[in-house]
């Protein structure tokens, strides 16, 4: 079977029930909007191919959902996430205050320098506006992550979102590659590109390394 | 930002679907020069509540002047809102505004997919494609998908690409309309069409293809044939879809007959094939009441419903006992006044979150939380179904009361994510709220081990589940175990909903009806998912599906599944569970059968199972109630125990 990506990396988007993760992997998945979402419910996941610096990189993004309670079972398919969008809703306080909960969350269960992003979501509501762009800049200072403001309504920004954040775990990816593999870099993406058709999963365990 | 806010300025009308990267292709009357620009395809609710799809050239978004020195240019939509711009733009914008193309959903017709899901062509007039669209994703079909909620279409019988609109504008009333004119049509026997529609559910071999050709007439002559009656032709253009693939069942039944022996393993007897009854209808319903108004025969009437469900007449009624909010055995005056003091409990129970003041409530803050859920998640539930639909649909308060009551009637529990799709339907149905809650109240008493706090009731459901799938289909099972996917997470949103996002509307009230009854065993929504895994068997295997994409498939069945064949053949599983000799006790005490000592585990049996089959003569007599008579019945010349034979009376 020919090769039909150079890096699959795996995402995650987090954030409070409603903030609007499911609208943000629609457009980013399918480029369209629907107002009358259905709230997610379990697991699921979302693949976009794209084009990053010469290379295509398969991006598999997790949906996640629901309350902490299904986190249990949930969880089991966000292991090995290799960067994590942080999701709060610009109309809403209380779900830009739980970023600080989420960011423990994430100390807590994944490998310690998986890339981060904050999103601030539906920034096209400007009259219903909680929490100002600054106060979001300012929290992404704070813990040392990348920010932007998005509306998954109008398109904005989306797309960026997902390639900065993949461009960056790509640029660590092979900075690590180097580091533990001196040797001239002739091949070395193919050679990962390789094992990764052979074996799915070798992924999973790899990045709990980065 | 700082630009104005497009919220303040009032839409004239609402967007309820958009699809970027549409290309204009073709369009009748439209110059050249119009061709071949990108686009949003919308699905667009006018003021005036009808609904049109329009397609917009990019054109019409600018670039934002004021946030052009950011880091990334902030693109901004501007629609058809009207806002005022300088001379320049607005002009360019008004150019734009005329390139708007807009088909309203009462004049669309017939629309196609082709070109791998890359193109749509919708037409106003027989025989004319007035417009082509070109989807740069190729994503076509969610365009479609979100299109279907809001006409009803039906397939054409040389193209299954085509879509013909059967009722454009699908509202509220007409919808609720259409399911009590469904249920004459599914209750007139000597109706030509249904006749031939069930020759066709029990008979698919026989059925000729004349008969085939005369559905399907009925099908676009519906309106002349039947008198305007539109729901008859959409029931039946259902039943087509589901005729089609019985017919291509029937092509594929050979294969799945010549089975392979993989080891020394016992493997189960063959799979009975057991029809499906009718649904319990109003007079034999009437017929199972004494002149008060008590249902004595219980178990008959279970048994009944087990079989065919309820005819969708006396869903509000039967399902008031299903979901043990009426008592069996309560006259109906008895019933009266039990109503009435079920009516006043739910009152005060309302109101005591009602008189809640601003005050208390800030300082209440798990209370907060569970509301703040709650209002999330009744904004997301079946919002395309026409009963919840649009803005400030008084239904959704409505649920959102009823949710909030429960958190109330049982604030340990409050509210869990999932309990609004449980609620959705049974508000559906009932359309009164003190009834929907109680009922509600009833469902949750038969599920509430899915919202515990650690999830102790999901994991052990998920781990039976495995257990019968490693008895039932041990092929798959040691695949799903190999691709590390032997925990089942991948059918936690069945179990915790009781597939409610598996299946439409109409199939999941007969799912659940016959859930609800507990026959033929305990769990027998397990075997609901072995059914549904066994039939994706092959597939699963043959792709070599690993942790993934078994996730992505089985979320992927969502809306593709026919629940009558599902419930056929769990019910055919089960009849192969219970007359395998090597049934264990593990299995037995799942499905809530005596257990008879033997060992538990399936590996131990592979080399026991001679001894065991010895003791199953015996045990199998223990398998039922005392107060059941047994026996069996032949089917396609295989032997089948029956619980009952007063029941099958009743049947035929
Ligand atoms: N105005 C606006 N609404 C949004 C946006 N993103 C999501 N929503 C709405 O917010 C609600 C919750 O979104 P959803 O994607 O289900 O949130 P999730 O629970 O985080 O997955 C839905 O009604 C969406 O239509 C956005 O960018 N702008
Ligand atoms: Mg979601």
């Amino acid at each position: 079977m020919a090769k039909t990506y150079d890096y699959l990396l795996k995402l995650l988007l987090i954030g409070d029930s409603g903030v609007g993760k499911t609208s943000i992997l629609f457009r980013f998945s399918e480029d369209a909007f629907n107002i009358s979402f259905i709230s997610t419910i379990g697991i699921d996941f979302k693949i976009r191919t794209i084009d990053l610096d010469g290379k295509k990189v398969k991006l598999q993004i997790w949906d996640t959902a629901g309350q902490e309670r299904f986190r249990t079972i949930t969880t089991a398919y966000y292991r090995g996430s290799m960067g994590i969008m942080l999701v709060y809703d610009v109309t809403n306080e209380k779900s830009f205050e739980n970023i600080k909960n989420w960011i423990r969350n994430i100390e807590e269960n994944a490998s310690a320098d998986v890339e981060k992003m904050i999103l601030g979501n539906k920034c096209d509501l400007d009259s219903k506006r909680q929490v100002s762009k600054e106060r979001g800049e300012q929290l992404a200072i704070e813990y040392q992550i990348k920010f932007v403001e998005t509306s998954a309504k109008d398109s904005l920004n989306v797309e960026y979102a997902f390639f900065t954040l993949a461009r960056d775990i790509k640029a660590k990816m092979e900075k690590k590659q180097e580091a533990s593999n001196p040797t001239p870099r002739s091949g070395a993406h193919q050679l990962r590109a390789n094992e990764q058709q052979r074996k799915p999963t070798s992924w999973l365990s790899r990045c709990n390394l980065l | 930002m700082s630009s104005s806010s497009v919220e303040d300025i009032p839409d004239q009308c609402k967007d309820l679907f958009t699809q970027d990267g549409v290309l204009l292709k073709a369009c009748i009357g439209r110059p050249v020069t119009d061709l071949n620009s990108i686009g949003m395809l919308c699905i667009v609710q006018n003021v005036d509540n009808t609904k049109c799809i329009e397609w917009r050239p990019n054109d019409l978004i600018t670039i934002d002047s004021d946030t052009q020195d950011q880091e990334w240019a902030v693109v901004n939509t501007i629609g058809r809102r009207q806002r005022t711009l300088s001379g320049n733009i607005t002009s360019d914008y008004a150019t734009a505004r005329a390139r708007i193309i807009r088909i309203p959903l009462e004049d669309l017709k017939t629309f196609r997919v082709t070109r791998n899901n890359q193109q749509m062509q919708f037409s106003t007039k027989p025989g004319v494609w007035q417009s082509t669209f070109y989807f740069q994703h190729g994503n076509a079909e969610i365009f479609v998908a979100y299109l279907k909620n809001h006409v009803k279409t039906a397939k054409t019988r040389h193209d299954r690409n085509t879509y013909v609109v059967v009722e454009p504008n699908v509202e509220s009333q007409v919808l609720n309309k259409s399911f009590a004119e469904l249920d004459i049509f599914t209750e007139n026997t000597t109706d030509v069409v249904w006749n031939l529609v069930s020759n066709f559910k029990q008979r698919p071999y026989e059925t000729t293809m004349e008969a085939f050709s005369k559905l399907t007439d009925i099908v676009y002559y519906g309106n002349e044939a039947t008198n305007g009656k539109r729901d008859v032709s959409e029931e039946v253009a259902d039943l087509l879809t589901k005729s089609m693939s019985a017919l291509e069942d029937a092509t594929s039944v050979t294969r799945n007959d010549e089975y392979e022996v993989i080891s020394v393993k016992p493997t189960l007897p063959p799979r009975p094939s057991i029809p499906r009854g009718t649904p319990l209808s109003a007079e034999k319903w009437e017929g199972l009441q004494d002149t008060e108004g008590r249902v004595t025969e219980v178990e008959g009437v279970k048994q009944l419903i087990f079989r065919g469900g309820v005819a969708h007449s006396i869903r509000q009624t039967v399902w008031k006992y299903l979901l043990d909010y009426y008592p069996w055995h309560m006259t109906h005056a008895q019933l009266r006044v039990l109503h009435k003091k079920k009516t006043e409990e739910y009152f005060s129970m309302k109101l005591q979150w009602r008189s809640m003041t601003e005050g208390q409530e800030s300082r209440f803050t798990e209370y907060r939380d569970r509301k703040s859920l709650v209002e999330k998640d009744v904004n997301r539930t079946d919002r395309t179904h026409p009963f919840f639909a649009g803005d400030d649909n008084p239904n959704l308060v409505v649920l959102s009361d009823i949710l909030m009551t429960y958190v109330m009637y049982n604030f340990d529990l409050g509210y869990v994510q999932g309990m609004s799709d449980i609620l959705a339907p049974l508000l559906l149905l009932l359309g009164n709220e003190v009834d929907s809650f109680w009922c509600f109240v009833g469902f949750m008493e038969k599920i509430a081990s899915n919202f515990d706090m650690d999830q102790a009731g999901m994991k052990h459901q998920l781990l039976q589940l495995q257990q019968l799938l490693t008895f039932a289909s041990p092929e798959l099972a040691r695949h799903l175990a190999a691709k590390d996917s032997g925990n089942m997470y991948f059918c936690f949103r069945w179990l915790l909903v009781w597939f409610k996002r598996e299946f439409s509307h109409r199939d999941i009230m007969r799912l659940w009806e016959v859930l609800w009854t507990g026959l033929p065993c305990n769990n027998f929504h397990l075997l609901i998912c072995v059914a549904i895994l066994d039939a994706e068997k092959d597939s699963l295997i043959s792709r070599d599906c690993g942790f993934t994409e078994i996730l992505k498939h089985v979320n992927d069945l969502s809306m593709c599944l026919d629940v009558d064949r599902i419930l056929s053949s769990a019910e055919g599983i089960y009849h192969q569970i219970l007359s395998a000799p090597h049934l264990t006790d593990q299995i037995r005490v799942i499905l809530g059968l005596p257990t008879v000592g033997t060992s538990t585990s399936s590996e131990e049996v592979a080399s026991t199972s001679q001894a065991d089959n010895g003791t199953v003569e015996d045990s199998d007599h223990s398998l039922y109630g005392k107060d059941m008579e047994e026996g069996t019945l032949k089917y396609d010349g295989i032997e089948i125990y029956i619980v009952s034979k007063t029941v099958w009376a009743l049947l035929s």
